[in-house]
């Protein structure tokens, strides 16, 4: 089993497009890393560079010890899965799982008992004649697991493998692979736009824009500690608020104000930044409408554009000082649209990130 | 150092084999279509042909080949052949845009479509050759239908349809309609149900009669596979061989009225006049260039799948005529 | 209301319809009639019912000693089964070489491919004829199979089925499965493709079966000479001594075994005729 590790690697296309500048990360054995970010982000590259199927221009590319620049796919000792499950029509379920083992010419009770073994594991066992074309979404996705599976690969690279089910299958789909890797205990490297099966399935998420790591790091940091105003708006649903407000030095500390708010933010960061223009993130969950949050300073009063009730909590879209909030409350302190209400920010969870560089100063 | 690793680089890439997979066709193309072209251009310039048993030439003699080709029946054949392709074309297109209105027409409800599509398109499957034997024995003039003809009344002696110009000229024109109006309905046909439904409804809400949306939805939205059948045809009919050379048995009888351009070519190649056959070739090299070039553009603006894909058959259907 | 001109035009419609059917089929019932007649019946007149000289003229063609219509038919059934599978294969192996791959000239050689799309081949008659000669291949049958390796029609059908039915991610799982990529065309795309060969192998067959013009040039000893050659033979032979239940019986075979194979697979021809590159 082994680790993925990339030293300066770079991508460019024969037309001239450098998709990938300067990539450097790591990844440990038996991690569960899923690369996410916006489409044409370069995270399907990096996958599809660890598969071997893209070449890579310049750097290195090591899985365990072994630089695997210019090894072949199947000689990686990878598995892939993908977005369109890439089964051969014109073979069975079974055939389609044995075929692997076929060509490495494993014997055949062997790749009988593997095949079995695996189809077992994902609940396949009455669908092994059948033909791709007559299985379910779900089921040819799970075929495609299983394809990989039998291999027993030192990585498993899934590529978008969930965005072709419907919303409850893929729901069903996350934990049986997140099961699937406890099971196994290989790496996963995982490709998703979809910033919930990033959060809900990586032991590690990487975060990509442009081809460029913005963070690389678990769910609960990245949710909590972003790094710059990119991570801080692609993770998390609905998305953060990003205020424009001004630093102003107070008796106790520093103050961030924006509108008729004035609230207390105690952090030596950012004495830096004193009379200038930062910008202010806040969780939509971070606004409280309950009584007991209220303590001075940090209560805004904001009016409700609309409001989208969802059982048990409801979004808020406010609208305070020009600039359009979201706030996630309770349903029962909501209130209804075309009124205003009275909201706590806590300032314990408060963001800034800098202006200019889009970096975070403090949280 | 960046050198290595280009190297290094080379080995996971698939390019060579997009080459080593499209090289047989390109070596086959060149040595069987490329060379020989080259060398058809070649030799136009040449006298070099044979008399007896022996060879004269090749020796260059500029564009000696073309002013004798010009001064010979050159004109004449290329008038006869497309006399032969206008004759079969004008009927052929008349009758596929009908048929392929009708059988595409809800209203209508023509059963046994597909009998019918099956029926009409087999004469395209036939060796024209075969084809034209078999019209030369019906058509002789003790033959089958002079027989029915005459004991049927209509006649007292038999026509002699092989000794008249239009007697011969119409037959190599109804066995080119026959050969290729079920080829041309299918592709009109499926043209027209490539149009969307939801034009016909509308034309019909707005009040239009069959002629009418046949004129001023159908035509219109069907253009661009009529130019490429138009082309392809005109490519065809360029290539008329097999029907005429073995109905007036390369005589191109009577008086040679029904010689078409590539019997022409194909008697030089016989008495192996080179420079001759050259100089034929390249000329109709150059027709048919231009001819490639205007289906080229109207294969390629037009992005859809559909309507390419259709053409792409035609046009290997099309390839086959001669 | 609306219902009378409809149908006047649907009886026009059919009207029209079986006209053209009778003018389609007509000639091939009394191809079929006359090949069972005797001569002396054929001269007699005409007749709609067959006679009983079918095994009789069928005799006398395949034994005419002029006529070498046993190994005609051996020729055409090389020469077209041959070009079929070369004109598939290869045209198969091109479409995939530009679809899947990337590389310098991948868009020069694909416009050149369909530049040359209609073109004909008799333009560079002459010199093939010229390089056949040179290279010792006149008077055989390589020079009528060889050249169907390009066959750019038939490319392009497939590089249009390809761009519909074989998504490229296919080839990346076999890539990634161990197949090399001979193989992975091989074992995966060939399969795959196995519709679009189908269609365009009855293709090629038919267009070579029918072959003359080449055919006649290439082939000058009667022993390799193909059906359509023998035909013309038979057209400047003096006809009026030939017997004609032996013209159409001649005839009835280059030609039948066509209408036999189009008529049990009509359906997958006419579709192929209407869909070309289009799956389903």
């Amino acid at each position: 089993m082994a680790g993925i590790t990339f030293k300066n690697v770079v991508k460019t296309y024969d037309n001239g497009v450098t998709v990938i500048p300067d990539l450097n990360m790591e990844i440990k054995d038996k991690e569960f890393v899923v690369l996410v970010g916006p489409s044409g982000c370069g995270k399907s590259t990096t996958l599809r560079m660890i598969a071997g199927l893209e070449s890579i221009s310049s750097g290195d590319l090591y899985i365990g010890d072994r630089r695997i620049n210019a090894v072949p796919p199947k000689s990686r000792n990878i598995a892939m899965v993908f977005q369109s499950y890439a089964l051969y029509p014109h073979m069975s379920v079974y055939k389609n799982m044995a075929f692997a083992l076929e060509l490495a010419k494993t014997p055949k009770d062997e790749i009988d008992r593997k095949v079995k073994a695996a189809a077992s594991i994902l609940g396949l066992e009455p669908y092994l004649d059948r033909k791709p074309k007559a299985l379910s979404g779900g089921q040819r996705q799970r075929v495609a697991l299983g394809r990989a599976m039998v291999r027993n690969p030192e990585v498993f690279l899934l590529d978008e493998p969930l965005s072709n089910l419907d919303a409850k299958l893929r729901t069903e789909m996350r934990s049986q692979i997140s099961k699937l890797h406890k099971r196994l205990g290989t790496t996963f490297v995982y490709v998703t736009h979809d910033q919930t099966e990033a959060m809900t399935m990586g032991d590690r998420i990487c975060v990509m824009k442009d081809g460029i790591i913005q963070q690389f790091d678990t769910p609960q940091n990245l949710y909590d500690y972003p790094c710059n105003l990119f991570v801080a708006g692609f993770i998390g649903s609905p998305q953060m608020n990003f205020i424009d407000a001004k630093v102003k030095k107070t008796e106790n500390g520093y103050a961030l104000c924006f509108g008729d708010t004035e609230v207390a933010m105690d952090k030596e960061e950012l004495a830096a930044y004193e009379g200038k223009e930062v910008i202010c993130g806040i969780r939509p969950e971070d606004f409280h409408a309950e009584k007991h949050f209220f303590h001075g300073n940090n209560v805004m009063e904001a009016y409700i554009d609309l409001d989208e009730m969802m059982g048990s909590e409801s979004y808020l879209y406010l609208e305070y000082a020009g600039q359009k909030l979201i706030a996630r409350v309770p349903a029962r302190y909501a209130k209804k649209s075309e009124e205003n209400i009275k909201l706590a920010i806590d300032t314990e969870k408060i963001h800034v990130f800098d202006k200019e560089s889009e970096l975070a100063i403090c949280h | 150092m960046n050198k290595r690793k280009k190297a290094a680089e080379k080995e996971i890439s698939y390019a060579k084999w997009g080459y080593i997979f499209i090289a047989p066709f390109f070596i086959a193309f060149l040595v069987f279509q490329l060379i020989p072209l080259v060398q058809t251009v070649y030799y136009s310039f040449f006298e070099y042909y044979r008399s007896g048993l022996t060879v004269i030439g090749p020796n260059p003699v500029g564009f000696d080949n073309y002013k004798a080709l010009f001064e010979s029946d050159f004109l004449k054949y290329t008038g006869n052949t497309i006399i032969l392709w206008i004759a079969g074309f004008i009927p052929q297109i008349i009758i596929s845009l009908l048929l392929a209105a009708w059988f595409t027409d809800v209203r209508l409800r023509i059963k046994g479509k597909q009998f019918f599509k099956v029926v009409i398109y087999m004469p395209n499957l036939i060796m024209a050759s075969a084809f034209a034997m078999l019209f030369f024995a019906l058509f002789s003039d003790n033959g089958p239908v002079n027989a029915a003809l005459i004991s049927a009344g209509i006649l007292k002696t038999p026509f002699r349809f092989l000794s008249s110009v239009s007697g011969t000229r119409g037959l190599v024109a109804l066995m080119n309609f026959l050969m290729w109006f079920g080829n041309t309905t299918i592709l009109l046909m499926a043209a027209v149900m490539g149009i969307n439904p939801a034009l016909f409804e509308a034309a019909e809400l707005d009040g239009c009669s069959p002629r009418q949306t046949f004129f001023r939805i159908t035509l219109p939205m069907i253009r661009p596979i009529l130019v490429y059948v138009l082309i392809t045809s005109m490519i065809g009919g360029l290539q008329m061989f097999d029907v005429p050379q073995i109905l007036t048995n390369g005589k191109g009888s009577p008086d040679r009225t029904a010689t078409t351009l590539i019997m022409f070519l194909n008697n030089h190649l016989y008495s192996k006049n080179y420079g001759m056959a050259g100089a034929i070739s390249v000329i109709l090299f150059i027709i048919c260039a231009i001819l490639c070039l205007l289906v080229y553009f109207n294969l390629n603006p037009t992005e859809s799948d559909r309507k390419t894909g259709k053409k792409g058959r035609a046009a290997r259907k099309e390839a086959v005529n001669g | 209301m609306d219902k009378k001109p409809s149908n006047i035009r649907t009886i026009i419609a059919y009207i029209v319809l079986i006209l053209l059917t009778f003018l389609c089929l007509f000639f091939f019932y009394i191809l079929i009639i006359n090949c069972t007649r005797s001569h002396q019946q054929i001269q007699s007149g005409f007749s709609f019912l067959p006679g009983k000289s079918f095994a009789q003229n069928f005799n006398n063609v395949i034994h005419d000693a002029k006529l070498p219509v046993l190994s005609g038919i051996k020729n055409s059934l090389i020469v077209s089964s041959c070009s079929a599978i070369l004109a598939t294969y290869f045209s198969a192996l091109t479409a995939y070489g530009l679809y899947a791959y990337n590389f310098k000239l991948k868009k020069p050689a694909f416009i050149f491919i369909m530049l040359i799309l209609v073109m004909p081949t008799q333009v560079s008659a002459m010199g093939f004829i010229n390089i056949i000669t040179k290279m010792g291949m006149i008077n055989t049958l390589y020079p009528l199979i060889l050249p169907s390796i390009a066959a750019p029609a038939v490319f392009y059908f497939m590089y249009s089925y390809m761009q519909s039915s074989l998504p490229l991610e296919l080839i990346e799982a076999a890539r990634i499965d161990g197949c090399n990529e001979f193989k992975t065309f091989n074992r995966i795309v060939i399969p795959i493709m196995k519709p679009a060969l189908a269609v365009q192998a009855i293709f090629a067959f038919v267009q070579s079966w029918n072959n003359f013009f080449i055919p006649a040039l290439v082939l000058q000893e009667n022993s390799k000479r193909t059906l359509p050659i023998l035909i013309a033979m038979l057209r400047s032979a003096d006809f009026l001594k030939f017997d004609m239940g032996k013209v159409y019986m001649l005839i009835t075979v280059a030609i039948v075994p066509i209408i036999i194979v189009y008529i049990a697979l009509s359906r997958y021809i006419v579709a192929g005729v209407a869909l070309g590159g289009v799956k389903e």
